[in-house]
């Protein structure tokens, strides 16, 4: 175990790392573009130089490995010259587009230059033009003239991702970066190339000119979009969620997520959400507030017996909610007739060797231990095998219904049924094919809502509340004990909801109260 | 402290008030028919008091010499507005070399406290606020102006050109 004094802090670490990793271990302030902690090593921006005592010239941190005794700073004039010198040559050729860049805020250059450079440029020659607004593929908008050369993006698709469609063409000030004629970047992980990117020359087209990004606010949360369940970190503000970025956990997804579950957060924004109760009644939809709608559910699953009633659960919520939810439905309900509803049974352990999996829900293994811990459970073919007996199902259903690609068809055969009382947070134009004496109910999403969610590996993970979209939306916990009959007390609940609404308002409508 | 005068014997008598402020009435107005120039009011609906260029009135979104709008969407002005009454909503534009522009740029004139940040804040010369002051609408009417009102209003005469130039600062290889 090698000793070393960093910025005159003596740390041991382990051997074999480098000064940057020993720096970051440090939390110590390092400037660095081309190196990141999930790539291998290029070297190429040299604004991680530091000073060795012992070593005439300055070295870079992130390709030289800690020695016994070693005395290195950063935060010399020397280093800090070089530093202010490099980002010179990495700005020479760059262009004035910080007001059209939507890396502007959290770009690496602007962090950099306020705290390094504040130079008066000393070029004299034109900037080099490249290429603008190149199109890559679905996702992804290259501009080659706001890139540094860094080349984390092309290390990324040659080691991570390993599917090699990124490269450095040309030389000297013409290099740029770019796919081989312009093929489109389409590989399941493309998006990580632009979270790596240190400055705007990847954006994403889903998210490109949507919100500044200095408007937006990030809290950490777990991706709900299949069994893997990625730490991820959600921007939101007060008109909803725009994106989603990896997290790093080792134990999970590393620095990484995939292009899929980016896309998760459109169906928690308001725009596709169950925003009132629904409920047929002769043929015609009625709306109420989401509480009344599940006291009418409660009330009209109190007329049927306990062996007509058959209970759909999706792994889709809490463990903490699927238990309340599975208690009620085999205590309170009385029935035994519980099935588990997977959105795939073919594909369900699909896995693409990095992190996507077939089964599209983040706690099926939550589900299957809470049926296990009352020895119910079935799957859909059980149910539509024997649905002639059963007159009213009660499903807890799939927060994402795009997850979910025979929705229809599964409320076909559940439109069969004399009364379904379906938990739904997702509105979806299949609902309009059931039938008389429905129940909709609309749910909060895991964003929206505290608890653990267990991963395909076992592991239990715990998300808490990062913002509320619809306020009187309920929980599934909140859901039974309004089925159950007993009332719900939304008074705490309102105090921390009407906050959120009154900001709400502020903000949404500003520039027009 | 002010001093207060207290009324004398005088003005308990209606007459000798009336008389004196006739007279300053009448002596003030025959001055004003021989003195016409130096009247110090102004028949307001038809003459108008023209500000001075530098006067902070109306908001001016510029335009460039194509007379599409300069303004690039960058939403400095409304991060730097204290009062919050501008909304943009930007759009990805159809010209490689335009990039991103306001599909939408809304500044409610009532909320606004005509501060001038927003001026100072645009790196592009795109709003400015010009001598314009007078707005006038009924009760009710809609005070939140949008981009063909803030850029394309008739006083304006087809819009006022941005100092600054895209093309031109391509050209000169910055």
């Amino acid at each position: 175990m090698p000793k070393i004094t960093l910025n005159g802090k003596s740390i041991e670490v382990a051997d074999g790392i480098t000064i940057i990793e020993a720096y970051k271990q440090l939390d110590e302030p390092i400037a660095h573009y081309c190196w990141h902690p999930g790539l291998t090593i290029a070297g190429v921006c040299r604004l991680c130089v530091v000073e060795i005592e012992g070593n005439p010239r300055l070295q870079i941190a992130c390709n030289t490995v800690v020695q016994d005794g070693m005395v290195v700073n950063n935060n010399s004039e020397k280093v800090k010259t070089a530093v202010k010198w490099g980002l010179d040559f990495h700005l020479i050729n760059h262009p004035l587009d910080c007001p059209i860049c939507d890396q502007a805020g959290e770009c690496e250059l602007q962090n950099q230059y306020m705290e390094f450079g504040k130079y008066d440029p000393e070029m004299a020659e034109h900037k080099v033009k490249k290429r603008k607004v190149v199109d890559l593929g679905e996702r992804i908008v290259l501009d080659t003239e706001r890139c540094i050369l860094c080349s984390r993006c092309v290390r990324f698709t040659n080691e991570v991702s390993k599917t090699n469609e990124l490269g450095i063409f040309n030389r000297g000030d013409r290099s740029e970066v770019g796919t081989f004629e312009d093929k489109p970047l389409n590989n399941k992980y493309s998006v990580n190339t632009v979270d790596i990117c240190p400055v705007g020359a990847l954006t994403s087209k889903d998210f490109r000119f949507r919100q500044r990004v200095w408007y937006l606010k990030d809290k950490p949360s777990i991706c709900t979009g299949c069994s893997t369940g990625c730490s991820v970190n959600v921007y939101y503000n007060e008109e909803g969620i725009f994106r989603l970025k990896p997290r790093f956990n080792k134990d999970v997804n590393g620095y990484w997520m995939c292009d899929e579950g980016r896309d998760i957060y459109k169906h928690i924004n308001k725009e596709n959400r169950m925003v009132r109760g629904r409920y047929k009644k002769d043929g015609a939809w009625c709306s109420t507030l989401p509480l009344e709608t599940a006291k009418k559910a409660g009330e009209k699953l109190r007329t049927y017996s306990a062996d007509q009633i058959a209970v759909l659960v999706t792994g889709q919520y809490t463990n903490e909610e699927l238990d309340v939810f599975v208690n009620y439905a085999v205590n309170k309900l009385g029935t035994k007739n519980i099935f588990h509803w997977k959105n795939n049974p073919d594909g369900w352990n699909e896995f693409d060797g990095l992190l996507l999996r077939g089964d599209k829900n983040p706690n099926s293994k939550g589900l299957q231990k809470v049926l296990q811990k009352h020895t119910v459970g079935g799957e859909w073919k059980d149910l539509v095998n024997q649905i002639d007996k059963f007159k009213a199902v009660v499903v807890a259903g799939p927060e994402n219904l795009q997850a979910y690609p025979d929705l229809k068809e599964k409320i076909g055969t559940l439109a069969r049924l004399e009364c379904v009382v379906w938990a739904t947070a997702d509105d979806n134009i299949a609902f309009e094919g059931l039938m008389d004496f429905t129940y909709l109910i609309p749910q909060k999403t895991s964003v929206e809502k505290s608890g653990h969610f267990t991963n395909y590996n076992g592991l239990e993970q715990k998300v808490d509340v990062v913002t509320t979209l619809l306020s009187d939306s309920l929980n599934l916990e909140e859901t039974v004990e309004l089925l159950v009959g007993e009332s719900v007390d939304m008074s705490q609940r309102e105090k921390e909801d009407m906050h959120v609404m009154k900001k709400n308002y502020f903000t949404t409508e500003r520039g027009r109260l | 402290m002010s001093i207060v005068k207290k009324p004398g014997a005088i003005s308990n008598w209606y007459l000798p008030g009336i008389i004196s402020g006739m007279i300053f009435t009448l002596r003030k107005m025959i001055y004003n028919i021989f003195h016409k120039d130096k009247m110090p009011t102004l028949n307001y609906p038809e003459e108008k008091y023209e500000y001075s260029p530098r006067f902070k009135g109306q908001h001016v979104l510029t335009v460039k010499k194509d007379g599409s709008i300069r303004c690039t969407a960058c939403m400095l002005c409304a991060t730097n507005c204290p009062a919050q009454c501008i909304k943009i909503v930007a759009a990805e534009s159809e010209d490689p070399s335009v990039e991103k522009y306001p599909i939408n740029y809304e500044i409610d004139v009532l909320r606004c406290v005509y501060c001038g940040y927003c001026e100072e804040a645009c790196p592009v010369d795109a709003i400015r606020m010009g001598p314009e002051w007078q707005k006038p609408g009924a009760n009710g009417s809609n005070f939140t102006y949008d981009i063909q009102e803030l850029a394309y209003r008739p006083q304006l005469k087809g819009g006022i050109e941005s100092r600054l130039d895209e093309q031109e600062r391509h050209d000169f290889g910055i």
